[in-house]
């Protein structure tokens, strides 16, 4: 079994020579080797079919590596489903455009679906949480400011709101890793702004390493502190996001920027 | 710039001719096979009458023996659907392709329940007879297999139409596949389930009759000794009481199924 306190100066994702080529026989990961550090927020752009949703779950190996290795602080990725894999998932949380939320429960169920991998299975199946992960929870509700929503069906929230909870979920396992795949695709600007700004806040708080799946510009160059550019599967930027430039751009999306890369409104 | 309009198909008319022959020269088949005869049935109509003459009026002063029976049939039902309805769940979860947690799982869980389905009613309730004694834990016995039978099917197929995304959440969070299951498939579908166990609730009150017949107690043993005495008046009271509750728990269930889903 692998150690799982982070091992100190291990990066927080660290791939190397990694591959993932589908049964069809599309690669949609070519030959990438990256390092993300711990307490970092990366930005992954690329046009639709670049591999940023692949690469996201490789991460937590909802998709398995083909070929090459990757780390989460300095534990490789089990590639067969099991005990081990579901320990590691448990330390990384997802966000999803769609929410994914359980529209028929409570939004403090939600949550509580973070705290899965740390509650005996009989007494999550029974519904019996203990005290400490419902004060978790209920923590994790806090930090996206909407407690007062706890008993409240998921369905009646409004996109903003579902997309906390999404948030609060994944917060509430306690990540060392978050991975939010689209996270404001779904929203308006203000809210997808608002969203942002709340993943920002989490990461400089918590420190926990972020991995944001974007496609609008403008969204990745105002909130990446670092940003990652694909390309059919290959890496083809990685740098800072304020100096990144149009022509960069035009190299990870094949053309130049056009009005609907961009978000705009809500724009200071 | 508009492409030239197609001329209109002509109708097949040979597949139509095909299938207007195959399918009446099968019911003629089987009219021959059953002996359908019009002037047979015209000819015997007064065996019919004769016998629903001496089935009228209902005999009223029979009811209150009813009670009893009555009662018996309805707890062989209600016992039959909750315990049916109970195993019916890791049955159905287990046979629903995009849940099961593998191939062959799948595959034994599907023909375990399409056995089921197979044996009629009055198979089972002879089974259990058999095997525990006349009476009505026979009868609960086969009603709970046979609602085994109908919640499995019906419910592993709206776990088939679920939103798979669901299930990717829980994963992603590392639950296990219990979990996923309880967490992300069956909040997705509990009111299908409700209404179907509502159903098997309906069909069972119907089939704990016919099990009387062969000895698995409840209003349907009345009815069979009554009509092994040619108490036609008796038996006419029976039904009635049987219809009116058939319908009576129908309505209440229609009623409920609706606001489910």
């Amino acid at each position: 079994m692998s150690d799982p306190t982070p091992s100190s100066g291990a990066p927080a994702i660290r791939y190397r020579n990694a591959n993932i080529t589908y049964a069809g026989g599309v690669a949609a990961m070519k030959d990438l080797t990256l390092d993300i550090a711990p307490g970092q927020f990366a930005v992954i752009v690329g046009s639709s079919g670049a591999g940023k949703s692949t690469l996201m779950r490789s991460v937590n190996g909802l998709i398995p590596l083909t070929s090459g290795s990757v780390e989460i602080f300095g534990r490789p990725v089990p590639t067969k489903p099991g005990p081990e894999l579901r320990r590691l998932r448990a330390d990384i949380g997802m966000i999803f455009q769609d929410f994914r939320l359980v529209k028929r429960l409570t939004v403090l169920d939600n949550v509580l679906i973070g705290r899965l991998a740390h509650v005996p299975g009989w007494r999550s199946l029974l519904g019996l949480w203990p005290k400490k992960d419902i004060e978790i929870a209920f923590d994790a509700l806090e930090r996206v400011g909407i407690p007062d929503k706890a008993y409240v069906k998921a369905s009646q929230l409004s996109g903003g709101q579902q997309q906390r909870v999404g948030i609060a979920r994944a917060l509430a396992q306690q990540p060392k890793v978050i991975l939010a795949d689209e996270p404001v695709a779904s929203l308006d600007p203000i809210t997808s702004h608002q969203v942002m700004q709340d993943l920002v806040r989490i990461n400089r708080e918590l420190g926990i390493t972020t991995i944001i799946n974007l496609h609008f510009l403008d969204l990745a160059k105002r909130y990446g502190q670092r940003i990652i550019g694909l390309r059919h599967g290959e890496l083809v930027y990685d740098g800072a996001g304020d100096t990144v430039t149009d022509r960069q751009f035009l190299e990870i999306y094949g053309r130049p920027p056009e009005e609907d890369d961009f978000l705009g409104s809500a724009h200071s | 710039m508009s492409a030239a309009r197609p001329p209109k198909p002509s109708p097949p008319w040979a597949l139509y001719g095909v299938i207007l022959a195959v399918v009446g020269g099968m019911t003629l088949w089987s009219a021959f096979g059953v002996g359908l005869s019009a002037r047979e049935i015209v000819c015997n109509l007064g065996g019919g009458t004769r016998l629903l003459r001496e089935s009228w009026p209902p005999d009223f002063g029979f009811l209150p023996r009813l009670w009893g029976p009555f009662l018996e049939t309805l707890q062989i039902a209600l016992i039959g659907t909750v315990v049916g309805g109970i195993i019916a769940i890791p049955v159905a979860v287990l046979a629903a392709r995009p849940v099961s947690p593998n191939w062959i799982t799948w595959f034994l869980d599907r023909n375990f329940m399409n056995v089921l389905r197979t044996m009629p009613d009055l198979f089972w309730a002879m089974l259990f007879a058999a095997a525990v004694g006349f009476g009505p834990l026979a009868g609960a016995l086969a009603l709970s297999v046979f609602t085994v039978a109908v919640v499995s099917k019906l419910f592993s197929e709206s776990m088939e139409s679920i939103d798979l995304n669901l299930p990717e959440a829980v994963r992603a969070a590392g639950g296990s596949w219990v979990q996923m299951v309880r967490f992300s498939v069956l909040p997705q579908v509990w009111p299908h389930y409700a209404s179907y166990v509502m159903y098997a609730f309906e069909l069972n009150v119907r089939a704990s009759m016919v099990l009387g017949l062969v000895g698995a107690g409840g209003i349907g043993m009345i009815l069979n000794t009554q009509r092994a005495s040619f108490e036609y008046e008796r038996v006419t009271m029976i039904i009635l009481m049987v219809l009116v509750a058939v319908l009576v728990i129908e309505q209440i269930s229609i009623a409920i199924r609706r606001r489910l889903i």
